[in-house]
């Protein structure tokens, strides 16, 4: 063989080397989500069942349950199977202190967030559902020319997790805030069969 | 028979390569779509599902719950506003003002995200708890013997970032390009 032949099948096997290595590290990339063993809603499943409202641990060093954690905060979180039905979220804001909630799929992606602002007159109502669900919802909903009462979301996963932050501006605030942040609720809405 | 050697050591030789890529790339933290005002990086998109397959990756592996959009923008620091990366032996004053905002807060920790243990019990201020001067700026010393003010305790000397949050902020950077002079500086301070 001569040796330009050799470096040719040389750098044919380089660029085979080459071309596997880019989509390797393309597809692992893009299956960590699904792939990584401690996700956020493993974590928290420790914590916390399907379709209650759970105060998280405040976060002090060595006890923190994610990564950058605001320990000014108080947390709270409610885990959703939708199999067994939509979510309804429900809050009375009795206080004027920030109140943030954001709606996360199971690896802790947002999929929508708000802040007490948005509240209609004092409350936030919010239900997540399948599209199949909402479908149906709207199928059964008899008057349509009633103003919906309630926040329909469509989560992109049929588990997650719901996450409630309140802020305690003052270290002195933190009964306050852990009292706002379990305020809101949540309950697994059951569906009407027929 | 020797087709088939080379063969497998060419799938054998690229699958490594590409897992040491991405693990060095979750290690290191790629992350497109970062904005950079002074020292402080933001990752405006971490909070909604419009986020790059890398940043996901990282957030899904360390379980990191990034702030939704609508409640908020994480900063992190970790070089001072003269572009050297934080030393734990040194004292650092973070001074100005912050981007209009409902509340801020702001955290020391470890560059994993691990809350620094010390002796007041204090990992971080809020907005509301600072001292402020007559124009409204303020000054946090971060520094690991007690300061008058408002001090931040470094515990024992070790690698550290900040984190600034600003919630229900005004800014967004959809809109508004990252302004360095809208947010707080980082001036290195004595070193031991």
């Amino acid at each position: 063989m001569k040796i330009g032949d050799r470096l040719l099948s040389l750098l044919l096997y380089g660029v085979g080397v080459v071309f596997v290595a880019a989509a390797v590290h393309f597809i692992s990339i893009l299956l960590m989500p699904e792939l990584a063993p401690r996700d956020a809603y493993a974590r928290l499943s420790a914590l916390a069942k399907p379709g209650q409202m759970v105060l998280l641990p405040r976060a002090l060093p060595g006890r923190e349950i994610t990564p950058f954690e605001d320990p000014a905060l108080a947390q709270a979180v409610c885990l959703y199977d939708l199999s067994n039905g939509p979510l309804h979220v429900h809050a009375d804001l009795e206080d004027p202190g920030l109140l943030t909630l954001s709606f996360r799929t199971r690896n802790g992606s947002v999929f929508y967030s708000m802040t007490d602002q948005a509240a209609l007159h004092g409350t936030i109502e919010v239900t997540i559902m399948t599209q199949p669900q909402l479908d149906a919802l709207e199928e059964s909903d008899e008057d349509e020319d009633e103003p919906l009462q309630e926040l329909r979301l469509v989560a992109p996963d049929i588990k997650g997790f719901v996450l409630v932050n309140a802020l305690a501006a003052f270290p002195s605030e933190r009964a306050d805030a852990e009292a706002r942040a379990t305020s809101v609720s949540c309950s697994t809405e059951t569906i009407a069969r027929d | 028979m020797l087709g088939l050697f080379k063969f497998l050591t060419v799938v054998l030789l690229g699958t490594a390569l590409g897992l040491a890529a991405t693990y060095e790339v979750l290690q290191r933290g790629v992350a497109f779509g970062a904005v950079q005002a002074g020292p402080w990086k933001g990752l405006p998109k971490s909070g909604s599902l419009d986020v790059d397959p890398y940043t996901r990756a990282k957030l899904a592996r360390s379980a990191e719950l990034p702030l939704g959009s609508a409640e908020g923008l994480t900063f992190v620091a970790s070089r001072d506003s003269s572009g050297a990366v934080f030393e734990p032996r040194c004292d650092y004053d973070v001074r100005g003002s912050v981007p209009s905002t409902r509340y801020w807060t702001l955290t020391l920790t470890t560059p994993k995200g691990a809350l620094i243990d010390n002796l007041d019990k204090r990992y971080g201020f809020t907005s509301a708890e600072i001292l402020r001067a007559a124009d409204g700026t303020f000054d946090i010393t971060v520094a690991r013997r007690a300061r008058p003010g408002n001090w931040l305790p470094l515990g024992a000397p070790r690698p550290f970032v900040l984190m600034l949050r600003l919630y229900d902020t005004l800014l967004d950077f959809g809109t508004a390009k990252a302004d360095a002079s809208a947010m707080p500086q980082i001036v290195k301070g004595a070193c031991e």
